[in-house]
């Protein structure tokens, strides 16, 4: 929203802000964790928020893991949520391909047998995955057998990525009414301890300068995720929070889709960027300015303990 | 700047015309690939052409972005394919200027990481440039946890059939040292190999660096200046004034020959077709001026003629 401040979120704010909104979204990586180590008072907070009534869902850019597997990540630090509360980039790719795209065949993928599992549920059969070495000569790489079957590339985060991968995307996409989707730009895949892993964002690009074509992206910021829960849910976007650390995918999916935006410092993005896309004279970097900003979503604690008067 | 005005470029020259070029220039400079030959096969008249400028005295140079063998493999092939008397030192690929460009520009003190394969790492060695070692399968080894070598001062990248992950990510870690630098041996997006098949080239892999690093890659190869530089330097100072840059493809060869102040001419043996060319020439945007070549000719068997009438001239 060109209007959001980036106002500290505190007082009597935070509980204006919970009772304008009816759900609330939560990014997972660096809001309620952080690779394996859930934020100190990050489960309790969801847990408030659902005894108060309000929706909770959790969407993530990672698509190394099935809804299923999320569910049981939530679990196991202490969260607790259901198969259907989790939208994660192997799903919402999967149902972008089914229901955007009307693909019914095969896709060639690069990527985790998760998003493999995700395409599979929703009868889209996923060629590619796992290793794939080179063998042979040039020629041969160039005259890869191309399955007549395959509608579509589709590339998420594979820690298997080659550079016969590489090629055989390539080969595919230059097949025109061949579709070509990813998951996700993320540069990096945030691990324990701020250590990083190149993202999916390495890979896709890879693809996208060899193919000299560009991918339609399902993740954040773009507006498929929103709408992928909105439609699950019927949710009215003026009554949804989105909670997320990084300025360039949550908050920009925030403004795009226009639900409110709360920042939170336990991740990547910092107050000073926040500070500084709203103080700049583009409308562009405006778009990626939250409406609030909180240290922690701990820090929403006091107000989902405190008071017991119901909402006016 | 080089030529005539560039937007009066494109011009396709045959017999005298041709002629006169080849008496006004002494220095040729070739791409190879869809110029000289499609994979094994010379294009035909290559060879004459080459054998001729050489006998008449003329420098010629062969300057490619093909990193992915040593010079002493070209010398090799062009023997194969009928070329005689082509040197060692008339051959620059990427990759043996890539090992000048750490040796006497950056007098690297360390080790490089490279992403590339033996023809790469040959020409490093041979410019006495320490690689980190390939690593072998660890079964130990995971994305997440790779070891690192110490005293890496560079990661360079160029054609890697071998590339995985874990190169990538080690790759990354390297650059996140601001005093690292960061080198590709040309941004080709992709390769084309003989009857119109491509294969993914060095560019697509320096473009998932550029993006895991946050950080643009120097590159070495054709557009960038630093190959004529290196010709330059070889042959003590080379007027761009008298040189002629043969290439096949636009975006790399004509851009370079631009960026150097030579003249241009574009063989249509290979990737770009004169359309494409035509089409940069009619754009608004003065900067697609660059990619117009001065000439076009179908073949560099097109200069055949023009060295019978200067034959016949001298009888």
């Amino acid at each position: 929203m060109s209007g959001s401040q980036c106002a500290r979120l505190g007082g009597p704010l935070v509980r204006q802000l919970l009772d304008s909104v009816d759900s609330v979204l939560f990014d997972c990586d660096g809001v309620i964790w952080r690779g394996d180590q859930a934020i100190p008072g990050a489960a309790r907070v969801i847990s408030l928020l659902k005894q108060r009534g309000k929706r909770v869902v959790f969407v993530t850019n990672n698509s190394t893991k099935t809804r299923r597997m999320y569910a049981d990540k939530l679990s196991s630090l202490g969260f607790h949520a259901a198969e259907d509360d989790v939208f994660g980039t192997a799903f919402c790719c999967a149902a972008y391909l089914r229901s955007e795209c009307g693909l019914r065949g095969k896709v060639y993928l690069v990527g985790s047998d998760a998003m493999r599992q995700e395409l599979e549920a929703l009868g889209i059969q996923a060629v590619g995955v796992g290793p794939d070495p080179v063998s042979g000569k040039q020629l041969d790489w160039a005259s890869v057998p191309l399955d007549p079957e395959v509608q579509a590339v589709v590339v998420g985060f594979d820690e298997h990525f080659s550079y016969m991968k590489l090629n055989r995307a390539m080969q595919y996409l230059t097949q025109k009414d061949c579709l070509f989707v990813g998951t996700n730009r993320d540069t990096r895949l945030p691990l324990e301890g701020g250590k990083a892993v190149p993202g999916t964002g390495c890979l896709l690009q890879a693809v996208e300068t060899a193919a000299q074509r560009q991918a339609q992206t399902v993740g954040k910021p773009s507006r498929f995720m929103f709408e992928c829960v909105a439609r699950r849910f019927g949710l009215r976007p003026e009554r949804c929070l989105m909670v997320g650390d990084r300025l360039d995918t949550d908050i920009l999916l925030g403004s795009a889709c226009g639900l409110k935006t709360l920042l939170t410092l336990t991740g990547v993005s910092t107050a000073a960027e926040a500070a500084a896309h709203r103080d700049s004279g583009s409308a562009e970097r405006r778009a990626m300015v939250p409406d609030y900003y909180v240290e922690s979503i701990a820090d929403l604690l006091p107000a989902l303990q405190g008071e017991d008067e119901p909402p006016l | 700047m080089a030529g005539a005005f560039a937007f009066k470029g494109c011009q396709k020259i045959r017999g005298a015309q041709i002629r006169v070029l080849l008496e006004a220039k002494e220095f040729f400079l070739f791409d190879c690939d869809g110029v000289i030959w499609h994979g094994e096969n010379a294009i035909t008249g290559a060879a004459k052409v080459v054998n001729a400028l050489i006998r008449r005295g003329k420098n010629v140079v062969f300057v490619t972005n093909n990193s992915t063998r040593p010079r002493e493999n070209y010398v090799n092939k062009f023997t194969r394919l009928g070329f005689t008397d082509v040197m060692l030192d008339q051959i620059f690929s990427s990759s043996y200027c890539s090992a000048l460009y750490l040796r006497d520009v950056v007098k690297v003190r360390g080790q490089v990481f490279v992403i590339g394969c033996e023809g790469l790492r040959t020409e490093l060695l041979e410019a006495g440039i320490p690689c980190v070692e390939e690593e072998e399968d660890d079964p130990d080894a995971t994305i997440y946890n790779c070891a690192l070598a110490p005293d890496v001062k560079a990661v360079l990248v160029g054609h890697d059939d071998k590339l995985t992950f874990l190169k990538l990510a080690k790759a990354s870690c390297y650059l996140r040292d601001p005093e690292c630098l960061f080198l590709a041996t040309d941004n080709d997006p992709w390769h084309p190999l003989s009857g119109g098949r491509i294969l993914p080239g060095s560019g697509s892999l320096t473009a998932a660096l550029e993006v895991a690093s946050g950080r643009k890659a120097t590159v070495i190869g054709k557009p960038s200046r630093f190959m004529f530089e290196c010709i330059s330097s070889q042959f003590s100072g080379v007027d761009p004034a008298q040189c002629l840059m043969v290439g096949d493809r636009l975006e790399t060869d004509m851009l370079f020959g631009s960026n150097c102040g030579l003249d241009t001419m574009l063989t249509l043996t290979g990737v770009s077709q004169i359309e494409e060319a035509q089409e940069y020439r009619s754009s608004d945007l003065t900067t697609n001026h660059s990619y117009v070549p001065d000439y076009v000719v179908d073949t560099i068997a097109d200069f055949l003629p023009a060295f019978e009438e200067i034959e016949e001239q001298n009888d």
